[in-house]
């Protein structure tokens, strides 16, 4: 059972296209597997487009029909638009599989598209970086193998942890698949799993890790997130 | 009050199909536009649909792009998808301002992406795809007004895999419960046992809710 999901501004921000791309794969991604947040985004999308649609206050509508365009430049694009006789197909629903560390994982269809980049792992660590150019944003998958975990850290700026299969738990409580978790500089966690556990994460910053040795290994938060 | 009626009078050279008193057509006419598109590629239908939401889709487009020109390019863009996927749209999904709307936002969307992180991959309908497409599903469903409520089919889909399946046997399918039995090849009592587990946990979780 999912018990983590995105706040209610989150999911009315992706359904208005407000979201950058690595954010709005994160509510993509958890609506696949949540049906309630789906509705959610379908009722902000619904109430959207009816603010967005209703009439024209008719200053608004007067300035526009003016400086819009001319009603011969309208009708020449209607005819060049209507000119063309191609219909699109509905878009198949396509499906994409990776094999990480000897294990099979089917990506969610928000990713399908995406280049990954090269694994590299660390210890029971691997990760991968997205293609998806969102300045300052990364997005990854990341894979803890089994016994595996990412040592205490915090985070510089917001840290968003999306768990796609498998299971981990930190000082605060335990996470399943479809868990949406944001963080950041206020918390301080350490997560750790048994089993094994595939997350996609969205990170504007470096993970600044808070204990002991790896206080001293910090550039690490770097290869993570 | 005079501009305002300058713009509402009939566009000359154009028939009208509908009786209309004025600009502002209602949803059902909205959707019959679209489904003229989409069936019989009907161009004065696509004029009525352009003359409606053309200036809207700009007024959006110019207060979120801040720019005529790209203002300009999600209507032309968003027109021409509506003119090429109209035979997509279904009136009992849902309303056709929504479906406009995605369109527009879809476009919008992509536009944004291959000026800023210059990249044509059209990320948009992977992003929403099944979420815009996700009322088919639900609407297909025999008994969906029973389970209208979406705290109990919340409830439901958080079931474990077998008290679920015994549930939805039972309100979707309308089995009895010995029927559940031979259909799942379980015995009556084990029916009888997982539809008691389930319900309690669908009390706890709407009562939960409402608490």
């Amino acid at each position: 059972m999912i018990k983590y999901h995105p706040d209610n501004a989150f999911l009315q921000s992706f359904a208005t296209g407000d979201l950058p791309a690595s954010l709005a794969a994160a509510a993509s991604i958890h609506c696949e597997m949540c049906s309630s947040c789906a509705q959610t985004v379908q009722s902000y999308t619904k109430q959207a487009a009816t603010d967005g649609f209703s009439a024209l206050d008719s200053r608004t509508e007067n300035a526009e029909a003016c400086s819009y365009r001319s009603m011969s430049s309208m009708d020449a694009m209607i005819e060049q638009i209507t000119k063309d006789e191609e219909q699109d197909m509905a878009s198949e629903n396509q499906s994409k599989t990776i094999q990480v560390q000897g294990k099979q994982f089917e990506l969610p269809r928000a990713l399908v598209n995406i280049p990954l980049g090269k694994w590299s792992s660390l210890g029971r660590l691997s990760r991968s970086r997205l293609g998806m150019n969102d300045g300052d944003i990364r997005a990854s998958l990341l894979l803890m193998e089994a016994d595996g975990g990412v040592p205490e850290h915090t985070h510089k700026g917001f840290e968003l942890t999306l768990i796609l299969e498998g299971h981990f738990k930190d000082e605060f409580d335990d996470y399943g698949p479809g868990d949406f978790l944001m963080l950041d500089s206020n918390h301080t966690h350490n997560p750790q799993t048994d089993t094994g556990c595939l997350c996609y994460t969205v990170s504007n910053d470096a993970q600044h890790f808070t204990k002991g040795f790896n206080r001293l290994v910090n550039p690490l938060g770097y290869f993570i997130y | 009050m005079h501009a305002e009626r300058a713009i509402r009078l009939p566009k000359a050279g154009h028939p009208i199909k509908f009786n209309r008193m004025s600009d502002d057509p209602c949803k059902t006419e909205l959707a019959s536009w679209l489904e003229l598109v989409g069936i019989e590629r009907d161009k004065s239908a696509f004029t009525d649909l352009f003359r409606y939401f053309a200036p809207r889709i700009y007024h959006i487009s110019l207060s979120k792009f801040g720019s005529e020109t790209l203002a300009n390019d999600v209507v032309q863009e968003t027109m021409t998808n509506i003119w090429r996927k109209a035979h997509l749209f279904d009136s009992a999904k849902g309303q056709a301002t929504t479906w406009v709307y995605t369109i527009m936002r879809n476009v919008s969307f992509d536009m944004l992406r291959r000026i800023s992180a210059n990249k044509e991959d059209n990320l948009s309908d992977d992003l929403w795809g099944h979420i815009d497409n996700a009322e088919e599903d639900s609407s297909l469903e025999p008994f969906r007004d029973h389970l209208a409520d979406r705290e109990l089919q919340n409830g439901i889909d958080n079931l474990p895999d077998d008290q679920k399946q015994v549930v939805e046997s039972m309100f979707y399918q309308d089995l009895s419960q010995s029927q559940i039995a031979e259909k799942l090849g379980i015995p009556l009592g084990t029916v009888k046992s997982r539809l008691r587990l389930a319900m309690t946990k669908l009390k706890h979780h709407i009562g939960e809710k409402h608490d």
